[in-house]
């Protein structure tokens, strides 16, 4: 398939990652739930991990400029993202689904992600080629001139899916992907994952290891809100040991890595 | 934008807005079709009137539609996209106008066909009358729209609705008897007919619909807005266009109470002769109304110096107007009916030949009923009736007694009598004993 291609889509990178945050901190009301992290993230599928109330869903709403920055310096494609700073450039360039993702029930899957394209400030030729490519992309074509209201789980979480990704953003941020995809629905995800982490940097929220070791090229495991490892599947793997518990290499891994910096905090 | 102006228009709620404002407009319309059968510019005041209901009711619309985007929670992904909040608005605030004013327009249109025929005159006042009511309707959606953002509950439509229909309550008891405060704030004041005639001044106007377009920028400026600061900055155009609209409004009692259209009023006539009119308002009605005032003139004819034209009578009560008194014109009681023709088809002839025709507006005495009704039954040759159950019986039998006295003279004599009484009548002399001794 061929399509036009934007001077910025050819101009070359001026910054070394898509995402940098450095003692980055910020607040989920009065709490800090991310507490000095520091990550450095390029193309790529990063799948992240982290208990519950690791701070993982904060530090999506962060890099998605949803909230801003408590402390620390986080840079979203070279540009600095405060409180100042105007974003409608470096938002352009996002993608991002929202762990609770809110649409309009009225709206069919077409007409929500064609304003979503809109709202991303999309050429306006652009806009069809490009909302029927992305429902094409998450499996949703037979559903596309069907109501929001009427689809089940699995499919507005396609329907969302399909939002994220109709600007073929250069970030892309998505919390909980898979909650309600069916199996086999998931592994359509995997394989739309590899194909978007080859030219953009895509951070994964989830809580099922498995799909990080198959579907990522990278891995990053937060907990209180600091970075406690990000390497690749392979390294995760390294890290566990028959001893501890988990049903596969990569469940066994993370238990690892979580209990040696449990202990570490402990001391 | 297009595309997306369409999308809203097709799933916000100026679908439904269209639907309740149509249904409703159209209905009160309908109810009392009497109201407004008269012409274009008692169509689109009788409307206006009815804003009553449907200013509330789009409030009502804007807030409704604002609470979809906290209901649906979107907050959170809109946040993240490039497009600024105010841009984001602007497809809302024109699918929501163009809702209500072609909800408005549409009851119009569903109006027009009843009055198509007989409603000739159509002043560009009515223009600016039916312009203001559309622009009162958006200013109230988007001042709707404002509200159930800044209070996105599920009680904030109908308060609202409440809230309005309270305002355009109270604002008339409240305005102190400066009717022209009423005028400015209340897109429905003033629009009450006493006549055929009334019309609203393009000054009046032109206040209305600064204030109305004041009141929407407030309201698109508050939804649009992200900080405290701006909200607050957003009831500048509000207070502005209060002031500037209290400027320009007219206070003269003649502009502002029941104001007359005189151009509406002016005399239209029929081809041929005897020559009769009717006022510019009422032109559709001549083809009905001539037989009959030809008719009356024919009879009267009978008289020494008889009446050679007819007019429409044209008092009006609210402001006291009457035509003025004149000997060779006889006054055309004209009404029109629900359907929009002439009302009281049966009684014109004999409302003309009461006090033989003669206009006794202004004048202090009642006239003599025995004497103008026996006077009058000498012109038709039938025997005086009354038409007053209440009537005591011994005014009509003395009608007869007289009338019975006219046919006993000789045909000229008779004929000067009555000519003397129609002449007493016009200059609001006693009209007592004429008919029984012989005019000089």
């Amino acid at each position: 398939m061929m399509r036009t291609v934007s001077a910025a889509e050819t101009a070359p990178t001026t910054h070394p990652w898509a995402v940098h945050a450095e003692g980055l901190r910020v607040r989920a009301g009065r709490h800090l739930a991310v507490d000095g992290l520091d990550l450095a993230l390029g193309t790529g599928v990063h799948g992240l991990l982290g208990p519950n109330g690791a701070g993982k869903t904060t530090l999506m709403r962060a890099l998605a400029t949803v909230v801003k920055p408590a402390d620390g310096r986080l840079t979203l494609l070279g540009q600095p993202v405060d409180g100042r700073a105007d974003l409608r450039r470096v938002r352009r360039a996002l993608g991002y689904l929202p762990q609770q993702f809110g649409f309009y029930p009225r709206f069919t899957v077409r007409e929500f992600v064609e304003y979503l394209a809109w709202l991303k400030e999309m050429p306006k030729t652009a806009i069809p080629g490009a909302v029927q490519r992305a429902i094409d992309r998450v499996g949703l074509t037979a559903k596309a001139d069907a109501r929001m209201k009427t689809l089940s789980g699995g499919m507005l979480r396609r329907a969302g899916i399909a939002q994220a990704i109709v600007n073929d953003p250069a970030v892309l941020l998505l919390d909980e992907p898979t909650v309600g995809l069916d199996p086999e629905q998931r592994l359509d995800f995997r394989t739309l994952l590899r194909e978007l982490g080859a030219d953009s940097c895509v951070l994964v929220s989830t809580h099922l290891v498995e799909d990080v070791v198959v579907a990522c090229t990278d891995v990053v495991l937060i907990s209180e809100g600091r970075l406690v490892h990000q390497g690749t599947p392979d390294t995760l793997i390294a890290q566990g040991g028959q001893s501890d518990a988990g049903d596969s290499p990569a469940e066994r891994g993370y238990s690892a890595l979580l209990r040696r910096h449990r202990a570490e905090a402990g001391r | 934008m297009s595309r997306i102006l369409g999308i809203e228009l097709r799933r916000s709620a100026a679908l439904g807005a269209v639907l309740t404002l149509l249904v409703a407009g159209a209905g009160l319309l309908y109810a009392a079709p009497e109201r407004w059968s008269a012409g274009w510019m008692p169509l689109v005041m009788t409307q206006r009137e009815y804003l009553v209901l449907l200013w509330p009711l789009a409030l009502a619309a804007g807030a409704w539609q604002s609470r979809r985007e906290h209901r649906s929670n979107v907050a959170e992904l809109f946040v993240s996209t490039a497009r600024p909040r105010a841009q984001r608005m602007v497809p809302t605030l024109g699918a929501m106008s163009i809702g209500v004013v072609s909800a408005y327009l549409a009851v119009l249109a569903v109006a027009a066909p009843w009055i198509f025929d007989t409603a000739g005159y159509l002043p560009a006042a009515a223009f600016a009358v039916a312009a203001v009511g559309g622009l009162a309707l958006v200013a109230a959606v988007w001042f709707g729209l404002a509200v159930g953002r800044l209070v996105p509950s599920l009680v904030t439509a109908p308060a609202l609705a409440v809230a309005g229909i309270g305002l355009l309550m109270v604002t008339p008891v409240a305005d102190g008897s400066r009717e022209w405060v009423s005028l400015v704030f209340s897109p429905m004041y003033g629009m009450g007919q006493y006549t055929d005639f009334q019309t609203v001044y393009g000054r009046v106007s032109v206040a209305q619909a600064i204030w109305l377009t004041a009141l929407a920028a407030t309201g698109a400026v508050l939804l649009a807005s992200g900080s405290w600061r701006i909200r607050v900055a957003a009831l500048l155009p509000a207070v502005l266009g209060a002031t500037l609209a209290i400027m320009v409004v007219p206070r003269d009692d003649k502009f502002v109470v029941h104001p007359i259209d005189p151009v509406a009023q002016e005399q239209v006539c029929a081809e041929g002769s005897p020559r009769v009119c009717v006022s510019r308002i009422h032109s559709g009605l001549l083809s009905e109304v001539t037989p009959l005032a030809r008719e009356a003139l024919a009879i009267l004819a009978k008289l020494p110096d008889p009446p050679t034209t007819a007019h429409e009578d044209t008092t009006t009560y609210y402001p006291d107007t009457a035509p003025p008194r004149q000997a060779d014109v006889v006054l055309i009681p004209v009404g029109v009916d629900k359907s929009g023709h002439l009302a009281h088809k049966a009684t014109v002839l004999s409302e003309m030949l009461r006090m033989v025709g003669a206009n006794t507006h202004g004048c202090d005495a009642g006239g003599d009923t025995p004497v103008s009704r026996a006077a009058t039954s000498w012109l038709t040759g039938r025997e005086p009736v009354t038409d007053d159950p209440e009537e005591p019986a011994e005014l009509n039998a003395e009608a007869v007694t007289l009338w019975r006295g006219l046919q006993g003279l000789p045909a000229k004599e008779a004929a000067a009598r009555v000519a003397a009484v129609r002449r007493a009548a016009l200059d609001c002399a006693e009209l007592t004993g004429l008919l029984s001794r012989s005019a000089r």
